[in-house]
């Protein structure tokens, strides 16, 4: 190692990789003689794209870079190259030296089985499936747990919070980075090493389940630690640096003035280890699942620790980590253990035994196991069972197993060492009775079929919107549609109420379907709105809205009609279609100006039994601009659940008429203001038998009738179900229609 | 006579070789085959003949008719063809249908309404519930007490402290087992939310709720329902596998995968190269449920087992992105 003749701060190496040397310029406070070290050799990418090649440095050649940790991304870095142990041989790979190429399990743990977050507790449920027993590591002998005569002591206020606490006092601690082996453990799990107390904490965490906390013990007020729920206005700065309010419903570990820990959760900045530490207090207890969940809920804050403690922890691990930690901090930190220890334990309860009945495990499994059979299967994965008689099996679960607490627990534990795919396929033998088919479902069903085969496919849509929606639709204030259900934690505001409306969902799909220049546009959806009701669940209320835009005649080629737009009357179409096939004929339109959705005189209400059952229109430019559409929608709503009340019109059938119809043709000429409907009513309020049907074949306007005129013409249909009518019947008849035509509505007959 | 008829043949001939056209074969057929044709003059005529020579003018005439009859027919046929070669005037069959106009049903309903066909062949009657529900049905009821770490695995939209968006169909088994004592025998089709959203995950799906309770329901029984479903609902040979699981609510738990519908068991991509698919989650009713609802635990058993839709038309249609069946785009609805 020489110095840079033109730089102060680098020097030049010599480094030997394998059987050859190489010469590089190195910056770094640690680059010494005898180092052992990192090299990227040329060609080499590091994590952040950087590409090493043969370079002048300030004058000098470097064949090499020699690298940190964290230019190798391996961890944050103490400054400085790395510093890898002095017997490893020269030129190995790094990942080959360091044995970082190693494999990965990810395990996805239902919240009952907390015994395997921990690498002893998936080693012993592996074990049981491949036959073997676990061999859990040796702790090392300690002086036994007695309480006399400590420098320290530990009160816990609740034994239901705390059911077991054991500390220990070690002195002589050297804070420093971890030995590579530990240090390696914890980065292939994705924890980063903070330093050797800290790390032997977090790894015997891993290892046995058991979370644990490390007190600098100097910095403990009064040498003691106290279990107990917060008072009001205590606060806390945790690990994390951030200082937290604690309510009383919070349990803490308390030294003799104020709060050190969150227990479970986190421990606290004003008693955390640090380099000056020399003396530590170890935590390893059990705290109640449901504090400590509760208060990592309030604080926002989940850890390892809570993680563990929310799912159980069995009370018998907490000695057993202890003595594994205390062994390794005193092989690794130089730490000396103070005799003695305190070891609270009076929350923790005896397992009970629990009587497994064999019949009855056979008849949920569908088996027919005897009991020496389950005994023998329940040994497997190390549960005491003992037959009582030939039905019954007394089963004493281990500690371990903190969720086996019922029968029905052992009976499943029983299901899986059989192997639920080697379990009989069987058929349940059940009395015949009707699948009943829930009404609105089949509603749904049915209006579908008719909307589908009119060429509407159909959305579906979430059913939180955002509540400016109300907005874009121009709701007036105090529109029943702007009373909304909000989400306490919606995904976004675009999502943060129940739907009121199925329309502004609709509309969107539009927007987003012409934006991809699809103009030709029907849609409908059948599906809840939901209003707020009070206190409890909101009312959910079926609805069926639709949109139409573009052509008339989307599916065919311009060729055979065209490019016609859909107008009003096609979406009116639409609601007799509806109405007729679900036999609502007694569904009123009624035209009306006061739409709020729609264009002036291009709305129409439907209504029944004195109720509005629904609305139909042309979207107001208004609104459809706000959804960002230019050009004419149409659209329609119906609210299924008054519909779906409505009393049902029965059919009967009609004879087939035997006589034949004979057609004669009305065309008056009327004031422009003159309703064809209105026209059509007329004539069959008459009630004249022999009229069969009126429908409308042609409006006229122009020459040679004069302005603010128009002819209608109608063709009325004739007929008698007794005889052939002849022309002078019908005349006479048709006579008398004409009248009330000409007298009523100031018509003329319009001259051929 | 003779003679007559030997010239109708003979000019009968001439005629129908010049004839060129539909309109000329028909007026052919009229003066000469017709009703009222030559033919049938001459026929006619035959009265008026000796005794002697009627058999063998009668012969004549009708050997003539005969004639002219299969003339015309192989004519008719000659020009049918050469018309078709000709192609003259015929109509383009090739252009685009007058299509009326016709959507379809949403993928997600589909596949919906194939699962509860299903299940309304194997007598399962069909129930929906409210989409906001209470915390007592969707957790509380179903052996999720409060601070229960199961409630992680229901990333849950709140209404109030009480109210929620459900996060699966299961409080349909709570609500009809406290309606009604068993047997049961019910699905439970509908909307289900968790706030949650990326390409495997919408905050709103639907899924559909199964469960039977009666006497001596078995574990086999609940495989054994469920076979069927899958075998109808995928292909008779379909793989199937039971893994044990944990839900609160069932015990014994189990989730089951099927062989991978895309590799055949393979492995690719869409099942992670394990060659199985993850289809539903399942179990036997625990008992705490019962206890919830009034039921004896000890007199009654059942199961209960929760699909979800998306997942299902995802793989049945090689749908990739969940978010597609939301956004209503008109180019991916009318692929199905």
């Amino acid at each position: 190692m020489t110095p840079h003749p033109n730089a102060d701060k680098l020097v030049l190496c010599t480094v030997e990789v394998g059987a050859e040397t190489r010469r590089v310029v190195c910056g770094a406070p640690n680059a010494r003689v005898g180092l052992v070290t990192a090299i990227a050799l040329p060609g080499a990418v590091m994590p952040s794209g950087m590409t090493i090649k043969v370079s002048k440095i300030r004058g000098e050649t470097s064949e090499g870079m020699l690298c940190s940790e964290k230019e190798l991304g391996i961890s944050e870095g103490q400054g400085g190259i790395m510093e890898l142990p002095v017997d490893l041989v020269s030129g190995l790979e790094l990942v080959a030296a360091l044995e970082l190429a190693d494999t990965m399990i990810e395990v996805d743990l239902t919240p009952n089985r907390s015994d395997c977050a921990s690498v002893i507790g998936i080693a012993r449920e592996a074990g049981s499936f491949v036959g073997r027993h676990l061999t859990p590591p040796v702790p090392r002998e300690l002086p036994p747990l007695v309480a006399d005569n400590l420098p320290f002591g530990v009160q816990v206020e609740a034994a239901e919070d705390c059911p077991r606490y054991v500390a220990r006092l070690l002195r002589g601690v050297t804070i420093g980075p971890s030995p590579w082996w530990l240090r390696q453990r914890l980065l292939a799990v994705g924890q980063r090493p903070i330093n050797n107390v800290v790390d032997i904490t977090n790894f015997v965490m891993l290892e046995y389940g058991q979370p644990l906390h490390a007190f600098d013990f100097k910095r403990l007020a009064g040498g003691s630690l106290e279990v107990r729920r917060a008072r009001a206005g205590e606060r806390l700065q945790t690990l994390d640096g951030v200082t937290r309010d604690l309510t009383p419903e919070m349990l803490l570990i308390c030294d003799a003035e104020q709060p050190v820990a969150v227990a479970g959760v986190m421990g606290g900045a004003n008693s955390e280890v640090n380099p000056a530490t020399t003396e530590v207090l170890l935590e390893s207890a059990c705290f109640n699942p449901v504090s400590v969940r509760r208060t990592s809920r309030v604080l926002g804050l989940g850890t390892e620790a809570s993680y563990r403690f929310e799912r159980g922890v069995d009370p018998q691990l907490a000695p057993q980590a202890m003595e594994r930690a205390v062994r390794l901090l005193c092989e690794i930190t130089g730490a000396t253990v103070v005799a003695g220890g305190v070891d609270y334990r009076e929350g923790v309860k005896p397992r009970p035994t629990i009587d497994l009945r064999v019949s009855r495990t056979n008849e949920l499994l569908g088996l027919h196991l005897d009991g020496d059979a389950i005994v023998h299967h329940l040994s497997t994965i190390e549960i005491p069972a003992v037959k009582q008689d030939a039905q019954t099996i007394a089963v004493t679960p281990p500690s371990f197993r903190i969720d086996l607490e019922r029968e029905i627990d052992l009976v499943e534990e029983v299901a899986r060492l059989v192997g639920y795919n080697d379990i009989p396929t069987s058929l349940p033998m059940v009395p015949m009775s009707f699948p009943e088919q829930d009404p609105g479902r089949l509603m749904r069903q049915r209006l579908a079929t008719v909307m589908t085969a009119m060429g509407f496919y159909e959305a579906i849509n979430y059913s939180f919107v955002g509540a400016r929606h109300c907005d874009l639709l121009c709701l007036a204030e105090g529109h029943a549609a702007r009373s909304c259900v909000p989400l306490l934690n919606p995904l976004g505001e675009d999502q943060g109420v129940m739907r009121t409306l199925l329309l502004p969902g609709l509309l969107e799909n539009v927007r987003r379907n012409i934006n991809f220049q699809t103009t030709d546009v029907r849609l409908f959806e059948i599906g809840k709105v939901f209003h707020p009701a009070g206190d409890v669940q909101p009312h959910e209320k079926l609805h069926l809205a639709a949109v139409l835009t573009g052509r008339r005649q989307p599916r065919s080629p311009m060729v055979h009609f065209g490019g016609v737009l859909v107008d009003l009357l096609d979406v009116k179409g639409v609601v007799e279609a509806i109405l007729e096939s679900c036999r609502l004929t007694q569904v009123c339109f009624v035209p009306a100006s006061d739409g709020e959705l729609a264009e002036p005189d291009q709305f129409i209400r439907l209504v029944a039994a004195g109720k509005e059952v629904g609305q139909f229109g042309q979207l107001s430019l208004k609104v459809a601009k706000g959804f960002g559409i230019k050009q004419p929608l149409f659209y329609l709503d119906l609210d299924l659940e008054i519909l779906a009340a409505l009393p049902p019109v029965t059919t009967q059938c009609q004879p087939l008429a035997r006589y034949p119809a004979v057609r004669w043709d009305l065309a008056v000429v009327v004031g422009e203001e003159v309703r064809v409907g209105d026209l059509i009513a007329a004539i069959n309020a008459a009630a004249e038998p022999l009229v069969e049907k009126v429908e409308l074949f042609d409006i006229y306007r122009g020459k040679p009738m004069e302005k603010g005129r128009k002819s209608v013409a109608l063709s009325l249909t004739y007929r008698s179900n007794e005889r052939t009518l002849d022309d002078e019947t019908v005349g006479a008849v048709h006579t008398r229609v004409t009248d009330i035509i000409l007298t009523r509505f100031q018509a003329r007959l319009r001259e051929v | 006579m003779e003679a007559e008829l030997q010239h109708l043949q003979t000019e009968a001939r001439a005629d129908l070789a010049a004839l060129t056209d539909a309109p000329g074969l028909e007026a052919f057929r009229v003066k000469y085959l017709g009703r009222k044709g030559l033919c049938t003059t001459v026929m006619r005529s035959l009265g008026a003949v000796p005794d002697a020579e009627r058999p063998r003018l009668g012969k004549l005439a009708n050997d003539v008719r005969q004639d002219l009859e299969a003339a015309f027919a192989a004519r008719e046929a000659e020009l049918a063809t050469s018309q078709a070669v000709s192609g003259a005037v015929r109509p383009d069959l090739t252009l685009p249908g007058r299509l009326s106009p016709f959507g379809k049903l949403h993928p997600v309903t589909q596949v919906m309404d194939e699962v509860c066909g299903i299940f309304a062949g194997l007598g399962f009657a069909v129930a929906e519930g409210p989409d906001v529900e209470l915390d007592y049905y969707n957790f509380e009821a179903l052996n999720i007490p409060p601070h229960h770490p199961a409630r992680d695995m229901h990333d849950t939209f709140y209404i109030s402290d009480s109210v929620l968006l459900r996060t699966h169909t299961s409080p349909m088994q709570v609500r009809a087992m406290q309606k009604a004592a068993p047997p049961l025998r019910m699905i439970a089709p509908g909307k289900v939310y968790r706030c949650d959203s990326d390409i495997t995950h919408t905050p709103m799906f639907h899924q559909v709720e199964g469960f039977l309770v009666d006497r001596k329901v078995s574990f086999g029984d609940l495989k054994g329902v469920l076979s069927v479903f899958i075998a109808k609902m995928f292909d008779a040979k379909t793989p199937i596998r039971f893994r044990p699981s944990f839900f609160p609510f069932t015990e014994p738990s189990a989730e089951v995968d099927i062989g991978c519908v895309i590799c055949k068991g393979v492995g690719c991509r869409v099942c992670k190269k394990t060659g199985w698919l993850e289809i539903l989650g399942a179990g036997l009713i625990d008992p705490a449920v019962f206890k919830m609802v009034g039921y004896d635990p000890d007199a009654y058993t059942g199961f209960a087992f929760g699909l979800g839709m998306e997942r299902i038309a995802m793989l049945k249609y090689g749908i990739t992105d969940i978010r597609l069946f939301y956004e209503n785009d008109l180019r991916f609805l009318a692929q199905f």
